[in-house]
């Protein structure tokens, strides 16, 4: 084909792309990168996903909250039973997971943690923006962040015209909006007009009422949403309930219900996502772990250091991440809970370059204010 | 004046009132005093409502958690019971019933608008168990009764008021040179004293470092719950002295020498008359009136009156509503979700919220699908009052609310729950095209756009309608 400059404007890229005109970008880079972040409310306890093997310590200090039963990761490492598609794909090496890594924060508080998860900053409240949100827009990536919830989360805030899928309870017929789209006039109404075109663009299966609770059906929309090359490129899930200070239990506790749902969210995503899985990063995010001594109540407090649970193609290897401080009482912090070894944001950020084609240096200055974030995209990822 | 003033700085007006001769006369006359709150049912005190707190927390953590520490199942339902037994799951329906009934029916209605207002600039976000018993009495009885007197002293109550003390940790705050603090090894939370400066007062444009978040959290240490074993953290506020941080503290530059409790009403003093909060405050005033973003000009003569008042909040309510009356045709105003449900319950009479007899609550049984109705809708076009996602509340904010769901679950609401919520007797086209022109300039406009549906009187036919009606670009903003 001969291409003029007159035939790309008119062409468009795509078609150019498709008629492998460009030869020095392969394919693999044509291929949208989808990042889907899992945000686990409550402080999720690293020590409960991942334990670690044979710490006699562990084992004293933890003696009701002990798993049977683990599924085999390594010499070092098990995984709870109730993440069992983590470990399907990690024989594949489509699981990994980053251990005694937590954001820099390490005052026990909800509250102030969860707002820094998502800020990726280190004094609460202070930044409005996420982190999620800044890297897209740094990227120059619009309009492509997809929340799975009502409000657009602070992690997202940042970069304009996200979409949001959490419907409403009961079916909102097309023709409504369409009747009143027109009324829409004049600059002040552009915001307004311009989240109703977001709206009426949507693909008819995002415009059919569902059960919100459902998180499965909400996954396999996201799936189909994401799978689809033109579709969004980040998608945020958020889930809570791993504040469990009580009955926290081993194998059937109220920690493995929690873990139970992030499965069922990922193996929904990876039956569902088919191809697009292999350029997918999945990867959880929480404001704390928790105690290593269970309290009166067979549960745990809020501690510090946890694990990143990770799936997807882009991995580049099953592998247990970790630079592990060890559960000696003068090895944990502050005598009680797993160091954190790793800033968790140096994860995101080398997972954003990924998935965003966007050189870490530059992201870790544009979202982390210049940080010391080491890139991790050679050790976690596939580039 | 257009008749969208009386939704700019009201809830609209409903089918037995009519618009005022002198409008600016009619809102500013509502300032003065605190109108009675209407609810006929239970208003429960915030002191009793603590003890229920007291009751559930101690109950579920002291008692259950150890009953059941082998069988989740079983404490799931324990906890349950417990749940029902204390209201746990009641409290807050009657909380929002309490305060849409007085968006209702309020003779007061911009007194009212100016509650929402400062009970969301002293927010209380979800935290804990507040929202199920203790932010809807806070509301009621810290920031309402303040409403009348001046800033300082709002800023006073709050600062020292249970709700946001526990909100806040200052509870857990202990001077590094206290009795306490240095027997038990523990230190500052700065939480508190940095929301003071942050969200409450100066805001970060008053360029504190973090050493004054520090100092004044030493000035704040001490105040804090009482505990004891039976209600733990839901004993009343008091000044621990053996808590209390010893020696001068320095805050923007100004010495508060050693002396105890009294430090902290300096401190406020000093804060709530710094020209930087009385700007601040000002041109969040002025942005949930005037437009998110008030010009230096539309301020100005809120400061004035602040400043000529010495921070009367009469007056200075009083000169908000002037600017926003004087602005009110060449300025736009995005409601949030909240507000705009309360403008369509008032201006159509909306069977909301549920009779006080039916919200009667036994005990003994969950509360009903009725009962929760209300609550239910909140949180289902996103803007459940006392759950606030973080402790600066609620955005004030267009973009913040213009989300595609967000819109969506307007649309939802206003064509499929709505329709079930308007009373028998106002089932007709007419009642509609009264309350159109009641409230809107282009009434007629408005009218045409749903005039097909003029004969139908089904709930599908009133979802058509109302539906199309209540999200105009008129109505969601003004």
């Amino acid at each position: 084909m001969n291409c003029t400059r007159r035939n790309f404007l008119i062409g468009g890229s795509t078609t150019l792309f498709l008629s492998g005109y460009f030869p020095k970008i392969s394919f693999a880079s044509m291929q949208k990168k989808n990042l889907i972040i899992i945000s686990l409310r409550g402080g999720m306890d690293g020590l409960t996903a991942v334990p670690v093997i044979g710490d006699k310590r562990l084992k004293k200090l933890r003696k009701k909250l002990i798993l049977e039963d683990v599924l085999n990761l390594n010499s070092d490492f098990g995984l709870h039973p109730k993440l069992e598609i983590f470990h399907k794909l990690w024989q594949k090496n489509q699981a990994a997971f980053v251990h005694a890594t937590n954001i820099p924060y390490t005052g026990r508080s909800h509250f102030d943690g969860q707002n820094l998860m998502e800020t990726g900053a280190h004094i609460p409240y202070k930044e409005k923006t996420g982190w999620l949100g800044r890297g897209l827009l740094a990227s120059n990536i619009i309009g492509k962040g997809l929340a799975i919830s009502l409000p657009m989360p602070l992690l997202l805030r940042g970069v304009p015209q996200n979409n949001n899928f959490f419907p409403s309870p009961d079916f909102v017929e097309t023709k409504l909006i369409d009747q009143i789209y027109n009324e829409f006039k004049g600059e002040h109404n552009e915001l307004i007009k311009s989240t109703l075109d977001t709206i009426r663009q949507r693909p008819l299966s995002m415009q059919i009422a569902t059960d919100s609770d459902d998180r499965k059906k909400l996954a396999l929309e996201a799936a189909k949403q994401l799978k689809d090359q033109s579709g969004p490129r980040v998608a945020v899930f958020d889930l809570d309930g791993f504040d469990t200070h009580a009955a926290q239990g081993g194998v059937d506790g109220a920690h493995a219900d929690e873990l139970e749902e992030v499965n069922k969210i990922v193996t929904i995503l990876h039956e569902n996502l088919g191809q697009a899985f292999d350029n997918t990063l999945i990867l959880t995010l929480t404001e704390f772990g928790r105690t290593i001594k269970q309290n009166g109540g067979y549960g745990t407090e809020h501690g510090y250091g946890s694990a990143i649970l990770m799936a997807g193609g882009l991995l580049k290897k099953s592998q247990v991440y970790t630079d592990w401080p060890g559960l000696k009482k003068k090895e944990l912090f502050e005598g009680r809970d797993l160091n954190s070894t790793i800033d968790s944001r140096a994860v995101y950020n080398s997972a954003m370059s990924v998935c965003f084609n966007q050189d870490p240096e530059f992201l870790r200055k544009e979202v982390f204010w210049g940080d010391e974030l080491p890139d991790l995209s050679q050790e976690l990822f596939k580039i | 004046m257009s008749l969208n003033f009386y939704r700019r700085v009201a809830f609209g007006l409903s089918p037995n009132e009519k618009p005022d001769k002198d409008p600016l006369n009619w809102a500013i006359n509502q300032l003065d005093t605190i109108p009675n709150l209407l609810w006929p049912g239970t208003i429960p005190k915030e002191k009793d409502l603590r003890k229920k707190y007291g009751e559930w927390v101690y109950g579920d953590r002291e008692v259950l958690r150890k009953k059941f520490k082998n069988d989740k199942h079983a404490y799931r339902k324990a906890k349950d019971e417990l749940r029902i037994k204390t209201g746990e799951r009641y409290f807050e329906l009657n909380e929002h019933a309490i305060r849409h009934f007085q968006t209702k029916y309020s003779k007061q209605p911009v007194f009212e608008r100016f509650w929402l207002f400062w009970g969301n600039h002293f927010a209380i976000s979800e935290k804990d168990f507040l929202a199920e018993f203790s932010t809807g009495p806070y509301q009621r009885e810290i920031i309402r009764p303040n409403m009348v007197k001046t800033f300082e002293e709002m800023v006073q109550s709050v600062t020292t008021s249970w709700c946001m003390i526990h909100h806040l940790d200052n509870s857990e705050s202990f001077g590094p040179n206290s009795k306490k603090g240095m027997e038990w090894g523990e230190t500052i939370n700065e939480n508190h004293a940095r929301e003071l400066l942050e969200l409450h007062t100066v805001s970060p444009n008053a360029g504190y470092t973090q050493e004054d978040v520090i100092q004044l959290a030493y000035i704040m240490t001490g105040w804090a719950h009482k505990w004891d074993r039976k209600n733990l953290e839901t004993g009343d506020i008091w000044f621990d002295q053996e808590m209390h941080q010893k020696g001068d503290k320095v805050v923007l530059g100004v010495k508060y020498k050693n002396d105890a409790k009294r430090e902290l009403a300096k401190v406020i003093h000093d804060l709530a008359t710094h020209p930087i909060c009385i700007k601040f405050v000002s041109t969040k005033l002025c942005r949930h009136f005037i437009t998110d973003e008030p010009t230096d000009e539309m301020i100005k003569p809120v400061i004035e009156a602040w400043n000529k008042s010495n921070g009367s909040l009469i007056e200075i309510h009083k000169a908000v509503i002037t600017q926003a009356y004087k602005y009110n045709e060449i300025t736009h105003k995005f409601h949030p979700p909240e507000i705009w449900l309360m403008q369509l319950s008032r201006m159509f009479d909306l069977n909301i919220p549920l009779s006080f007899e039916k919200m009667n609550y036994t005990f003994k049984l969950k509360p009903n699908n009725r009962q929760r109705q209300l609550s239910w809708i909140l949180r289902e076009i996103g803007h459940s009052p006392y759950r606030a996602k973080q402790p600066n509340g609620w955005s004030d904010l267009e973009v913040d609310w213009v989300s595609p769901e967000l819109l969506l679950r307007r649309f939802w609401f206003a064509s499929v729950e709505l329709p079930m919520l308007v009373k028998s007797g106002n089932r007709s086209h007419g009642f509609i095209l009264s309350c159109l022109k009641n409230n809107f300039e282009d009434h007629e406009n408005m009218a045409s756009l749903i005039d097909n549906f003029r004969f139908g009187t089904s709930d599908y036919d009133l979802g058509q309608k109302y539906g199309v009606i209540c999200n105009l670009p008129g109505v969601l903003k003004i």
